[in-house]
């Protein structure tokens, strides 16, 4: 069962890393996006779907290493690398500086504290002179799609396989533990602060990655875009479609979405986003818990699966 | 010998209500010692200002004669305090064998713990408090009284010197109860210091080597069992005065 399940995974991973080979541009351009999104889905899902901080300030994380790439890059005219670099450090400062306080907040609040976070660095960057102040920095060109697409295929690799290190790992049951009951995890030993900080953090760093890729693809940020709070609310609803708290529900839902929304936007063009909102609205009447709750569930209960869940919405 | 815990002098204010008043007691090793007392005399506050999820207001707390003022409690729980809750704390999506898994990992013996080894930990103890049939199950599908013995043994997991036993007893039916002493009785005699709070004085009295009676916050009686609990001013705590 776990070797076929192996050899199924190694198989689609080696599809999706043949698609720039024989995939049309439109494809690739898609796929960037979407193992992208898939990412940052997978880095929320560390901090929202594991530890149960439903952060929005992974958006911030994101711009960050957006910035990181594009002021070592135009300013400091430094390579992709330690752009990349200098976008996690960057990162992991602001998981630890706000995190600490931050982080002793829960649930809702813990939310708006972090919502406000967004618009906050918005305001800031713009009036930095070193990151373009509110007109944004044009990156130098890299006419490279394929290696931009395996960049972001290998990224999301490495944060899955972190997850996947997470279910098995002392760390990981830490950061459980939190979720389930913060109070009992921390008289139990489990110094919560600490491990609460590193899982902000370690959500930070991929974020920041995929934001630095996603600078030099693009090759032009402005704090606008950089540091959008649509974006948070898409990996929220991404991890959450596929299943919070699992190694490959974020990765499915995010990946699936991104088919669905841009199947409709080229098919429904105009009325697109009402479609993409319906299909939300059902996933969560239907399968409030993610994609792999229904695949775990589904075999043993059937259709009376999406009958139960309406009824426990009392509709 | 030195006392498993020293509790010196504590108070714990919350605004103008004192809920702990000046209380002093030692708990020597393997000892099990019994802290009763009315609805609000402060019983689960004590637990707490130990085990760290509160600060007393003044006073001292010593564990094996190291102070504990501003230790948090995690590092407490490291040093060798387990504590169970009255209102039960579990990790309700985990297995039942994983809430426990957790105690192991990061408790007293933990620190280097693997996760197999954790868990197997784990089982040994669901055998010992008498769950070892519902190691699979998840947590919040427990009923009452597996959740009283799921508490115990997510504590004893952590390999503790010193257990801190809220109302462990409580919703529990005579048999369950006695089962439950025993298991107290035994984990004592693997060397463990115990504290146990109950509002059962029957169950107390037979399993406490001494009695802590607490009334407003303020210690009023301190001894054997039995004489305690003919001591007079603990009658009137419970029942009230006798006005003819």
């Amino acid at each position: 069962m776990t070797a076929l399940r192996i050899i199924l995974i190694l198989a689609a991973l080696a599809v999706l890393a043949a698609v720039p080979w024989f995939g049309s541009d439109v494809l690739i351009q898609f796929g960037i996006n979407a193992l992208l999104l898939a990412v940052l889905a997978q880095g929320w899902n560390i901090i929202g779907g594991y530890t149960g901080y439903a952060s929005f300030g992974n958006s911030v994380f994101y711009g960050l290493g957006s910035y990181g790439v594009a002021i070592a890059m135009v300013q400091w005219h430094l390579p992709f690398a330690v752009g990349l670099a200098f976008g996690v450090v960057l990162a992991v400062a602001f998981a630890v500086l706000l995190g600490i306080p931050v982080l002793r907040l829960r649930g809702h609040y813990f939310a708006i504290a972090t919502l406000a976070l967004a618009q906050v660095m918005t305001a800031i960057v713009s009036n930095v002179e070193l990151a373009g102040q509110n007109i944004g920095l044009v990156l130098p060109p890299l006419n490279n799609d394929r290696l931009f697409y395996e960049l972001s295929l290998g990224l999301l690799v490495l944060v899955t396989l972190t997850v996947f290190w997470l279910t098995r790992s002392r760390f990981g049951f830490g950061l459980i533990a939190i979720r389930e009951n913060e109070e009992g995890a921390e008289v139990m030993g489990v110094n919560t602060t600490l491990y609460k900080t590193l899982a902000f953090a370690l959500s930070g760093v991929f974020s920041a990655l995929a934001g630095g890729i996603h600078a030099y693809w693009v090759t032009f940020i402005d704090p606008e875009s950089a540091f959008d709070i649509s974006l948070n609310v898409k990996m929220i609803i991404m991890a959450v479609f596929g299943g919070p708290g699992t190694v490959l529900g974020p990765v499915v839902g995010a990946l699936s979405l991104s088919a669905i929304s841009e199947f409709l936007s080229s098919e429904v063009t105009s009325v697109a986003g009402l479609f993409f909102g319906i299909v939300v609205v059902a996933a969560v009447v239907l399968m409030p818990r993610g994609l792999a709750d229904v695949f775990r569930r589904f075999r043993k209960t059937g259709w009376r699966y999406f009958a139960e869940n309406i009824r426990a919405h009392r509709l | 010998m030195t006392p498993a815990l020293e509790i010196k002098h504590v108070t714990r204010r919350f605004a103008g209500l004192i809920a702990v008043n000046d209380v002093s007691f030692l708990l020597q090793p393997g000892e099990i010692l019994g802290v009763i007392g009315p609805n609000g005399a402060g019983k689960t506050t004590l637990i707490s200002l130990i085990s760290g999820t509160l600060a007393p207001t003044s006073g001292d707390v010593l564990f094996e004669g190291q102070s504990l003022t501003g230790m948090p409690a995690y590092r407490r729980a490291r040093l060798g305090i387990g504590r169970t809750f009255q209102i039960m704390r579990p990790f309700p999506g985990l297995s039942v064998l994983d809430n426990v898994a957790v105690g192991a990992l990061f408790g007293h013996g933990g620190g280097h713990a693997r996760l197999a080894k954790a868990r197997e930990q784990a089982r040994a103890q669901l055998d010992f408090v008498g769950l070892g049939k519902f190691v699979d199950q998840r947590a919040d599908e427990l009923g009452g009284p597996g959740r009283k013995r799921l508490e115990l043994a997510k504590a004893l997991a952590m390999q503790p010197k010193v257990l801190l036993c809220d109302e462990v007893m409580a919703g529990l039916n005579l048999v369950e109860i006695d089962e439950v002493i025993a298991v107290i009785r035994k984990v004592r005699d693997t060397g463990i210091s115990v504290l146990v709070i109950e509002h059962v004085i029957k169950a107390i009295k037979s399993l406490s080597d001494r009695l802590l009676v607490l009334h407003h916050g303020e210690k009023i009686a301190d001894g054997e069992p039995d004489s305690v609990l003919a001591n007079q001013t603990v009658v009137e705590a419970y029942l009230g005065k006798r006005r003819i």
